[in-house]
């Protein structure tokens, strides 16, 4: 065989090797991804151009083995940029992502990343719109985190609290911190779940919760109380707006109201009762009473401005309903396109 | 095949003669020797620092010394003129190549098993003690596979310096050692981002259809060095499975041999 003959049957030998690998390849990636093997992808957009982002990206894959250990000191260097103050809070944001992007397995700075959009910047900006883009970003971060930490608490945990103390979702932040009690975690969070849904208010579903811990832990005097509290002012009313019977209901919401007018938890069973009564005005009465009662009622007030929206009256923008009306809307693009494709 | 075992045997032992490369071992042992001390960087995830930087630096490691000893076991032939001594001795230029390759992946993979020796002791003293829940709610790490799995991880490791080598010897043959090692290193990096640049060819990220086809095209041709590292899989103790195994180390097999069969084309070419 001549020297150009074997030249040739070697080219033909080579790409025949690069043909034969792409169904390998293929399969290692669908099995990569099927196991668990592969790290996830999805990358939330923090800023309209995600540069560093990208560029983190690139910098972690060229790291490869040390791309923790630049993640520590990126995070060093955020903390150093923190405590020079003001002005710094957008530049900070990049670390915190870098870092994110750079060491997905390290949840403080998923944690810090989403409070620093959701609490710090919320309040950098009086335009409620804006806000509302914070706290979704905040939220995104949280549930990308998650994506990377499905197995922890945490994370979990950081986007229930988000839910129930910025965006006052209530039932949300019940659904995620339920997803926290699945994995190891504090007794605290059990608690929580069950003020979540007596804040919404759904007392059965609150008492079952303060139930569980009393049984887990008898000395949690926290539960012990609510569960006492719950029973003798709230769970009446509860059982007859479930068999309909709405008048006994308002009235029974009625006997704490006139001890204490400005109570929180009873002003929302009454908004509540005559929204399932259908009687939207009046509920509006309540949630407004009460939006204006306590002026950090967030829940109250996404109440009021739904409720006007449905109405057809003007509605009074907050950050909180902005963001649930933008998560409606989402859901139901989703849920046609779904109904389209079938 | 003597012909190849004995340059391969030859350029195992002076491998181990190079001081450069011992240098290298010994900072490598050192810090993975030590990487348990990294892990006051994140308090609450030490184990997961530990795995990381372990791993991490064995990879590292064993991809600057198989690139340096890569570039440079042919160039050294041809500068110091050994080369025609064995050439003029019934040792063909594919012998050659493949006797160099395979003595050169055995010192490679003689360093990172020792590499691989030291963490896993590490990581058997460390990780136990790591692994237990400081505080309320801290992480509580499965450690069902994770032996297994770190032992695999050194193996896919081997494989994947296996493919690092063959590029770094081939791309010898073609330019100088110094110019070799930044392809070398310039295709280890690129290729750690293969499954990016595929992502990129999608047609729903990239409108361009020429950008597609190059993206494509480098998305088809680089090897995908990330499918040799499973840390994501050590870390929530997925295990890593026998045939997974296998297809990485045919897929590994695969492009080494299109490699070293281009190298064959070129060194055929090249005037000594």
């Amino acid at each position: 065989m001549n020297n150009t003959v074997k030249q040739l049957v070697v080219g033909i030998l080579i790409i025949g090797l690069l043909i034969g690998m792409r169904p390998l390849s293929d399969a290692i990636s669908y099995d990569r991804l099927v196991l668990g093997y592969a790290r996830p992808t999805q990358v939330t957009k923090i800023l309209q151009y995600d540069a560093p982002a990208m560029t983190s990206v690139i910098v972690g894959a060229m790291l490869g083995g040390f791309r923790e250990v630049a993640a520590s000191m990126l995070w060093m260097k955020t903390h150093s940029m923190w405590h020079k103050g003001a002005g710094t809070q957008w530049d900070a944001l990049y670390l915190m992502r870098m870092t994110t992007l750079l060491d997905p397995h390290w949840l403080e700075p998923w944690r810090i990343t989403a409070w620093h959009c959701a609490y710090n910047l919320y309040v950098e900006t009086d335009d409620e719109e804006k806000r509302a883009e914070l706290v979704e970003t905040g939220v995104n971060v949280l549930k990308e985190g998650i994506s990377w930490n499905p197995d922890r608490y945490d994370l979990y945990f950081e986007l229930g609290w988000t839910y129930f103390d910025k965006i006052r979702d209530y039932e949300e932040a019940a659904r995620w911190m339920g997803a926290a009690v699945r994995f190891e975690h504090p007794e605290y969070i059990e608690r929580l779940i069950a003020h979540g849904w007596e804040r919404v208010p759904e007392m059965e579903k609150a008492l079952m919760w303060y139930d569980y811990c009393l049984k887990r832990r008898p000395s949690d005097h926290t539960a012990k109380g609510a569960t006492i509290t719950i029973r003798e002012r709230y769970l009446p009313a509860s059982r007859l707006i479930d068999e309909g019977r709405f008048e006994e209901a308002a009235d029974a919401a009625d006997m704490y109201l006139t001890i204490n007018p400005q109570a929180t938890l009873a002003l929302h069973m009454k908004a509540h009762v005559y929204e399932r009564a259908g009687d939207l005005e009046k509920a509006l009465e309540y949630w407004a009473l009460a939006a204006e009662n306590y002026t950090l009622d967030y829940h109250a007030r996404a109440k009021v401005a739904d409720l006007c929206e449905q109405l057809g009256w003007p509605v009074p923008e907050y950050a909180s309903h902005i963001y649930m009306r933008e998560q409606q809307l989402k859901q139901q693009r989703e849920m046609a396109i779904r109904r389209d494709a079938n | 095949m003597r012909a190849i075992y004995r340059v391969a045997r030859a350029t195992y032992y002076e491998g181990w003669r190079r001081r450069f490369l011992n240098g290298i071992l010994v900072f490598a042992i050192l810090i993975i020797g030590s990487s348990w001390v990294f892990t006051y960087l994140q308090p609450g995830a030490e184990l997961k620092m530990l795995i990381d930087v372990g791993l991490g630096s064995i990879r590292f490691f064993g991809m600057l010394i198989a690139v340096f000893l890569g570039t440079r076991l042919i160039p050294d032939e041809i500068e110091k003129r050994t080369i025609y001594t064995l050439l003029s001795k019934p040792v063909t230029r594919m012998q050659f190549l493949l006797g160099k390759y395979f003595g050169g992946l055995a010192t490679v993979i003689s360093n990172v098993a020792l590499m691989g020796a030291t963490f896993y002791v590490v990581f058997l003293v460390k990780a136990p003690q790591f692994a237990q829940p400081t505080e309320e709610g801290s992480p509580v790490y499965s450690m069902e596979f994770m032996y297994e799995n770190i032992a695999k991880a050194i193996v896919l490791n081997f494989v994947e310096l296996a493919v690092v080598m063959a590029i770094a010897v081939v791309a010898s043959v073609v330019f100088s050692w110094i110019l070799a090692a930044i392809v070398s290193f310039f295709v280890y990096f690129v290729g750690q981002m293969s499954e990016f640049f595929g992502h990129l060819a999608d047609p729903e990220t990239t409108a361009n259809p020429v950008a597609r086809m190059i993206l494509l095209t480098i998305y088809r041709v680089l090897p995908h060095f990330e499918n040799f590292d499973v840390r994501e899989s050590i870390l929530t103790d997925i295990p890593v499975i026998w045939p997974y195994m296998g297809k990485v180390a045919a897929m590994g097999a695969l492009y080494v041999a299109v490699v070293l069969a281009l190298g064959y084309l070129f060194f055929n070419q090249r005037e000594v």
